[in-house]
């Protein structure tokens, strides 16, 4: 690992987002909360001034033959993050959170978590509700894949910085160009994001609050301006509209931009996209059947139900109603969801829908192979057999994944959560989901738990986001006891 | 007419052989060895390349009628075919053995075209056809469709305890569209008539309607098993993926195919959806055992080796299988392996070779097939306009040959002796080899 060009291409990277801060500093600005829009200005400065030392310390030590090493691109990425994810907690701190608090929030709005540690949403102003959702919508379809998009310089490094960073066991490229690639997706979630702000206004919501639940949707995030999210609302017509966003939200943007572009088989096809509709469908039936033996009536159990099946499966975390209140049966469907996640290359987070495809392949074949110890048997998806590598990193994966969440429960717990807050908190943060039961339900907060929590939760977040390897690596000595400053 | 055969292969061989009474016949080989061979026939050797100007320019290319490319590599006989029509105006026929460009179906005209290629013939894939139509139909020993599946022919042979052995034709009542239109029993090969009579052990040739030949297996056969086939294949080749592909995409059966070589295994079992590959050889009995492959319905063996061929069927029968169908390179072996017990052994080569044979001679009359290797045949005539339409009765056709159906516009009809045939209809006789030319003869007579 060369440091000096791991700094150069962070640095960069940081720079370029010092834009960021600027467009809630406007937003307050136009709500005259001037306090709350120095603090976005000094965010912006602190950002930019970072980024160009960074970047310039680096670049005497960067060589114009040298070109990006796969650890590199992880170690750059899983840096980035981290350091961004610090300076987006510069507002908050600004507008009078604790250091930890602000870095929990500033993590949880970036990985699109959506849990919070705010319990009084009146002391906030709007400037800061607009960067909860901006920190949710830049991070959903990766901060990186936005600047491959923007900047072509970025292209060749950005290979390895793109797939680094994006949701999936598969790379997956729509257009031999990577940037191309970056920039369709881009449009395709920036347009969607806009028909549904405006689905939102044409039901009866504020400007405001559409822009920011929509920014959220799209991104599976989950942060809304109202206290009592969703629910706030209290209107059929909006739920059923965030319902069908949160979905879209949580299938892959390259099948749908594909779709876009006029191939509906690809649609029909995709094995991943069917099993990811054959839950929901099934969940939500199955919730359906628990809400209504608790007493809800037919149409508020399909409304409520079919919300927050597609909230926790696409790790949005909105709520429209307090589920917290609901019975354990109908809980337990919930729960069994935090397990699941997205799909492959959606803005979802958790384990993704294609990787419990290809375990439980996985399964059968080892069954298979019991009875047929000489067969061949390769797991196949959308017909083509899967390589075996590819297998080993999806097994390795869920291996992984499992057991961060099992070591986030210990901690949050020991340290004096109760257990169901514990293995909730843990699976939401390390899956993006944002709420869970007990004291951190949908009109919960974070708040209470022990400072040290916050902080293993915020790393939660930040490893279930970069898809766990990419961070894990990085707590191995191998790697930075070979690093150099410069490659010669 | 005048033939050049590039290639001195088995089928160049078997070609020659058919050939070299009539015609004057030009063998290309490069390998010397070969012309020993050839050195008993009367025809032309040339040592040299198919693909040289020089050498077809020897064998005499600019009156040539008819070329046929046959060697083992396709892209020698692409560019054989192709340099024969540069230099002259033969028939160009390529034999091919890979499902490269040649045989897409799409694009296949305008590819034929553009390479100078008339024809095109690949053996294995005829021969997977084959095969996948006689698994297809349980109990047969042969199938065949014409006609696009309007008109089916099958094989059945009859056990001792078949409820019809001893019984008169006339007697058995078939269904309604429905024919039996050969019998074999021992070596004689003959039409039967109404009042001939079955015994255990006759293989028995019916044709009809795919409808009525349903009830005909139980009938004849007296069992009627409908579970889904067990069917096993062993050797996972050209033959055998494509053998495979077709029964996997069919469905409604249980597949295993046992590949010797890791790699080809992986790559069949990722083309397949839920076939069972199984690495291993076909000849390891205790792979056969472990695996049950006794309790199949059919063991298909398609390795590229007539002895572990030989082998890997025998250890199937030992094992219990009932039906075997076994690919034979070797012409000559074909007798040999029915004869020891093999229910069924076809050989890829041989039927092209007599396919092609009909082509370059016969080109008023179509062979569609050929049954119980070439003693039967059935050949498609077309009754001309102008002709009186006329009963069957009325007709005398030659002894040893039968009308075996009429296709009528989009129908088929399997005839009574009160049908008439009329202008404009296509009969599909079937006849013995020894009466093939007199009924093309009488028929092209009756015409007139």
């Amino acid at each position: 690992m060369r440091l000096a060009f791991v700094l150069q291409l962070g640095g960069r990277l940081v720079r370029l987002f010092a834009a960021a801060p600027l467009a809630p500093a406007v937003v307050a600005a136009f709500y005259r909360e001037w306090y709350d829009a120095s603090g976005f200005l000094v965010t912006a400065a602190a950002t930019g001034t970072l980024g160009i030392i960074l970047e310039r310390t680096g670049s005497r030590g960067v060589h114009d033959s040298d070109r990006l090493r796969r650890l590199e691109g992880m170690t750059i990425v899983a840096m980035t993050w981290l350091v961004v994810a610090h300076l987006a907690a510069i507002p908050y701190v600004w507008a009078g959170l604790g250091p930890v608090d602000a870095l929990f929030e500033s993590m949880s709005g970036l990985t699109t978590t959506g849990a919070t540690i705010f319990t009084d949403f009146g002391a906030f102003g709007r400037g800061i509700f607009f960067w909860r959702a901006l920190t949710h919508w830049l991070g959903g379809l990766g901060v990186i894949a936005l600047f491959v998009a923007v900047l072509p310089r970025l292209a060749i490094a950005g290979r390895e910085l793109f797939f680094a960073e994006a949701a999936g066991p598969i790379d997956e490229k729509l257009t031999p160009q990577l940037r191309h690639t970056a920039l369709a997706l881009w449009r395709l979630y920036a347009g969607v994001t806009a028909i549904e702000v405006l689905a939102l206004v044409a039901a009866g919501m504020p400007l405001f609050d559409a822009i920011c639940n929509s920014m959220a949707t799209l991104a599976a995030g989950g942060f809304s301006p109202h206290g009592a999210s969703i629910a706030g609302y209290n209107s059929a017509t909006i739920d059923w509209i965030i319902t069908v966003f949160m979905f879209v939200a949580g299938a892959n943007f390259a099948l749908q931009y594909r779709v876009v572009r006029g191939s509906r088989v690809a649609l029909v096809q995709d094995e991943e996209l069917r099993a990811y509709v054959g839950i929901v469908v099934g969940a939500t039936l199955v919730l359906i059947v628990f809400l209504m033996r608790d007493g809800m009536a037919v149409p508020d159990a399909a409304r409520h139900g079919a919300f927050q099946v597609v909230s926790i499966i696409t790790t949005t975390g909105f709520a429209s109603v307090d589920f917290e209140l609901w019975s354990a049966q109908a809980k337990m469907v919930l729960f069994f969801l935090m397990f699941i996640g997205g799909c492959a290359g959606s803005a979802g987070g958790g384990i993704k829908v294609v990787r419990h495809v290809l375990m439980a392949r996985l399964t059968v074949r080892e069954l298979r192979r019991t009875i047929h110890p000489r067969a061949v048997l390769p797991v196949k998806l959308g017909g083509r057999p899967v390589p075996e590598d590819t297998l080993r990193d999806v097994q390795v994966f869920v291996l992984f994944y499992l057991l961060t969440a099992a070591v986030g429960t210990a901690i949050v717990t020991a340290l004096g959560a109760d257990l169901m807050t514990g293995i909730t908190a843990s699976l939401a943060c390390l899956g993006n989901i944002g709420p869970g039961f007990g004291e951190i339900g949908p009109m919960g907060s974070f708040a209470a738990l022990h400072p040290l929590s916050k902080i293993v939760l915020t790393l939660q977040m930040w490893i279930g986001r970069l898809e766990v390897l990419t961070v894990l690596v990085l707590f191995r000595l191998e790697p930075w006891r070979q690093a150099r400053w410069s490659s010669r | 007419m005048r033939i050049i055969i590039v290639g001195g292969g088995e089928i160049g061989f078997g070609l020659a052989q058919a050939l070299a009474e009539s015609h004057q016949v030009f063998v290309i080989d490069q390998a010397a060895d070969v012309a020993d061979r050839f050195a008993q026939l009367d025809v032309q050797f040339l040592l040299g390349s198919g693909t040289s100007d020089d050498v077809l320019a020897r064998a005499g290319i600019a009156d040539a009628d008819v070329v046929v490319a046959c060697t083992g590599l396709d892209e020698v006989n692409i560019v054989a075919c192709a340099l024969a029509k540069q230099l002259g105006q033969p028939r160009t026929f390529c034999f091919v053995s890979r499902d490269d460009f040649l045989a897409d179906a799409a694009q296949e005209h305008h590819r034929l075209t553009s390479f100078g290629i008339d024809r095109v013939i690949w053996p294995e894939a005829q021969l997977a056809a084959d095969i996948s139509r006689i698994v297809h139909a349980p109990g047969a020993l042969d199938a065949e469709e014409f006609a696009d599946g309007k008109i089916r022919l099958l094989e059945y042979q009859l056990h001792p305890q078949s409820p019809v052995a001893g019984k008169r034709i006339a007697d058995l009542h078939l269904p309604h569209g429905s024919l039996i239109v050969a019998v074999r029993r021992g070596d004689t090969f003959f039409i039967p008539r109404g009042d001939s009579h079955l015994t255990a052990g006759d293989r028995v040739v019916v044709m009809g309607l795919p409808g009525a030949l349903g009830d005909v297996r139980g009938r004849l056969l007296g069992d009627i098993t409908t579970s889904r086939q067990r069917i096993t294949i062993v050797g996972g080749g050209d033959v055998g993926l494509q053998v495979a592909e077709r029964l996997d995409a069919a469905g409604q059966v249980d597949l295993t195919i046992i590949e010797r070589d890791v790699a080809r295994g992986e790559l069949i079992a990722g083309r397949l959806r839920r076939a069972l590959v199984l690495n291993g050889d076909g000849t390891d009995l205790e792979l056969l055992e472990a695996e049950g492959i006794g309790r199949s319905d059919v063991l298909v063996s398609v390795i590229d080796n007539d002895e572990r061929n030989l082998l890997a069927s025998l250890l199937g029968r030992q094992l219990g299988v009932p039906r075997i169908i076994t690919r034979v390179s070797r012409r000559a072996n074909l007798r040999l392996f029915e004869r020891v017990g093999i229910d069924i052994a076809i050989s890829a080569r041989a039927a092209a070779v007599a396919s092609l044979h009909h082509q370059i001679e016969g080109v008023s009359v179509r062979l569609l097939a050929v049954i119980e290797q070439g003693a039967g045949r059935i050949l498609e005539l077309e009754v001309p306009s102008g002709y009186a339409p006329r009963s069957l009765r009325e007709l005398a056709p030659p002894l040893n040959s039968i009308v075996g159906a009429i296709i009528r516009g989009d129908g088929a009809i399997v005839p009574r002796g009160t049908d008439r045939i009329a202008p404009g209809d296509r009969l599909l006789v079937f006849t013995t080899h020894a009466a093939a030319d007199r009924v093309r003869d009488y028929f092209t007579h009756v015409s007139n």
